[in-house]
């Protein structure tokens, strides 16, 4: 076969210098934009529609292209076809976006979503090219801004909240990309949850902080000005006095440490961890870490471990954690002479996780994981003999700083924050937090996380 | 088939298609009524409660105009099986949907009253949580709905005693409060029918999925809701 020059060669070319063209302007004014603060998402922005405006540019060229080349004549030196490499670069975006199109305006059932890529058809649940906007969307305001660009020709921008457990906001963007023969506009979302949670967790964390401080502050100010005064000449009172001012500072570098972690857990709430834990070995740590707090309530801990690794999808030290609070809850609300048990079971779907491990007690969910259809959980249940917990304060356990009254708890007085710092842990794992317990029988808390897809069971 | 009864057939499904649209637009407003009522609670934000107050009318606008033409469709078409069942549902799912709001709207001003009295901020933090709930369950059964998918409508159904649980949790805490002051009676009541409230909207979306679960099915579900009493002693051998 002899190789004949394409003729529409150099119309590729020319095309494909325009739109490197673009997409270099477009990539500089996002440069010049991710300056400012929430200049990343206007960024993203204003690149996406020179995208898509180079993408149905070069779309268009690519048609008179294809009428001057006939089929079959390609030659191997022509360049990647263009349009998959645009369509490709949309699909790979890490901003959700959309291409919706409307027939008339009084239809909402005309709305419809032309393009959606990877990302907008994951956070959106978009089952296929032309479904209906009003499935993926149903925010009043989202649906408002659509309205205005698609029909007022303006370019809008909304807030939106996602839903789901973990509580995601996001910015939207509607700009106009057509008029004729359809309207059209591009929808971009950009995620806005860590900005939020950053604010309210530093609001949160400088407000209990310094709340939860002042007493044992106070306390401590108040013991040094009595052993300055009276009691400065009694070793005996003196000795007791040091013995409580040392609890009391040991306590407040608990609740820092208490308070960190739980800002921690909350900040980054939304990130899904990278990387698998073996539940056993977590477990393992644990009991080694509280077998002499153990010893010393006379607490027997026993464990009731599968042969094989149980995998979950997570971070080790946070997984730690979770059992951690857990099991020491266990050991400090049970009575001399109990026993705590851990168990871990794996490959159960979300509802057989965080089922009530004892008909007949009060049970409730403090978290329930967002539904993945088919996806595996591995469960570690925690119980204990001691005390149990009255029904009505089930909903607020995990609430920071809720203590159930008159309880007695072992040799330390807990933060109440040991629960709050478990939810915002497994919430971000994608994971579930349930509780039953019988007053005067005992407590069983399980926490249960995803499995990777890897492992079926 | 002609051209005439191809045509007649496609715009029958389009009307249907709107129908479902204008639910499911008509379920996201009154979602976000929900949640913004209950932010007016939480956070003692009047301008939000006056607005949530004034959306409402729109909800009642959308029920009549999707009552309006479900009956149309009905009456023009005379729809079998299937399609029947769709119009039907979305009549349904409007009514449950108003109601929803007209609880909303109720939030809302007792939120107005109870800005002018003393914060109870533990108080609120429950009513926020139940909130959360709530509108976890309105989402999950709407997104049911709009992706027809029987499966997560019966898991929304299956969860209803949490709200219950949630919400005889708070009574008892309100409880403690008023008989410990006397002065809190009054605001204290308000947060008890803002729970209340709540709890018929989490009943609410129990109902939305039984209303899914006809449309797709053709049946009703007879047996007894979970809420019998999960917490209840499970029957020997269970
Ligand atoms: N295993 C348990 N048995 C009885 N009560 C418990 C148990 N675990 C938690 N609680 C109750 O829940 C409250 C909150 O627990 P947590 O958040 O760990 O805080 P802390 O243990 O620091 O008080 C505890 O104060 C206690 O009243
Ligand atoms: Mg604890």
């Amino acid at each position: 076969m002899t190789l004949q020059p394409p003729p529409a060669v150099p119309f590729r070319r020319t095309w494909s210098a325009a739109w490197t063209g673009a997409v270099a302007v477009a990539v500089l004014l996002a440069m010049a934009l991710a300056d400012r603060a929430d200049g990343r998402a206007v960024a993203a922005a204003v690149a996406l529609v020179a995208l898509v405006a180079a993408w149905q540019t070069v779309r268009a060229g690519q048609v008179r292209a294809m009428r001057l080349l006939p089929r079959g004549e390609s030659g191997p030196e022509r360049p990647p076809d263009p349009t998959a490499s645009f369509a490709a670069a949309f699909e790979l975006l890490p901003d959700p976006a959309l291409v919706v199109t409307a027939a008339e305006p009084e239809d909402m059932a005309s709305r419809r979503v032309e393009a959606a890529n990877r990302a907008a058809r994951e956070l959106l649940r978009i089952p296929r090219q032309g479904a209906l906007l009003v499935a993926a969307v149903r925010d009043p305001e989202v649906l408002e801004a659509v309205e205005e660009s698609l029909f007022g020709a303006m370019a809008r921008t909304a807030v939106w909240e996602s839903g789901g457990v973990q509580e995601r906001v996001w910015r939207v963007w509607t700009t106009p990309l057509a008029s004729a023969p359809e309207r059209r506009v591009l929808v971009v979302l950009h995620e806005e949850t860590d900005v939020r949670r950053a604010e309210r967790t530093r609001a949160d964390f400088l407000a209990n902080a310094s709340h939860e401080l002042r007493t044992p502050l106070a306390s401590l100010s108040g013991f040094v000005e009595t052993l300055r005064g009276h009691a400065r000449d009694d070793p005996a009172v003196r000795q007791r006095f040091l013995a409580i001012m040392a609890g009391q500072a040991e306590r407040m570098a608990r609740l820092v440490d208490d308070l960190l972690s739980l800002s921690r857990a909350e900040l980054n709430e939304h990130v899904p961890p990278v990387g698998a834990v073996d539940l056993r070995l977590a477990v393992a740590d644990v009991v080694d870490a509280l077998a002499p707090l153990a010893s010393r309530r006379s607490v027997q801990l026993e464990t009731e471990l599968p042969a094989e690794p149980v995998l979950i999808s997570g971070e080790r030290d946070q997984v730690v954690q979770v059992v951690q609070n857990l099991v020491d809850n266990g050991l400090n609300y049970s009575a001399p002479g109990g026993r705590v048990c851990i168990e871990l079971s794996p490959g159960l779907d979300a509802e057989a996780a965080g089922a009530a491990a004892h008909p007949g007690a009060a049970r409730l969910s403090l978290l329930t994981p967002d539904r993945e259809p088919g996806r595996r959980y591995a469960a570690v249940r925690v119980r204990d003999f001691g005390p149990g917990i009255e029904r009505e304060h089930l909903p607020r356990l995990a609430e920071r700083f809720y203590r159930v009254a008159g309880q007695k708890s072992g040799e330390r007085p807990g933060t109440g924050l040991g629960l709050a710092i478990v939810r915002h842990i497994v919430n971000r794992h994608r994971g579930g937090l349930s509780v039953d317990s019988t007053p005067g029988d005992g407590s069983t808390f399980i926490a249960y996380f995803p499995q990777p897809d890897a492992v079926s069971g | 088939m002609t051209n005439t009864d191809n045509h007649i057939v496609r715009a029958f499904g389009d009307e249907l298609s709107q129908l479902a649209a204008e639910v499911a637009r008509m379920g996201g407003l009154a979602e976000a009524q929900v949640s913004d009522a209950v932010d007016c609670v939480a956070r003692r934000d009047t301008t939000l409660a006056h607005q949530v107050i004034e959306r409402d009318e729109k909800l009642d606008a959308l029920q009549r105009d999707i009552e309006k033409r479900a009956i149309r469709l009905i009456a023009l078409r005379q729809p079998k099986a299937n399609d029947l069942r769709r119009a039907v549902a979305a009549m349904k799912l409007a009514h449950s949907l108003e109601r929803t709001g007209d609880l909303a709207r109720n939030i809302a001003k007792r939120s107005l009253v109870l800005a002018d009295a003393a914060p109870m901020s533990p108080l609120t933090r429950s009513i926020e949580r139940m909130g959360r709930l709530v509108t976890s369950r309105m989402k999950e059964v709407l997104d049911a709905y709009t992706g027809s998918d029987l499966e997560a409508a019966l898991a929304v159904w299956r969860r209803d005693e949490e709200v219950d649980e949630h919400y005889n949790s708070l009574f008892r805490e309100l409880l403690t409060y008023m008989m410990g002051d006397p002065r809190t009676i009054s605001p204290c009541a308000h947060l008890l029918f803002v729970g209340k409230n709540l709890e018929r909207i989490g009943d609410h979306a129990t109902n939305v999925a039984e209303i899914i679960h006809y449309e797709m099915t053709g049946e009703d579900m007879i047996d007894a809701r979970p809420k019998a009493d999960a917490l209840a002693p499970a029957p020997a051998g269970v």
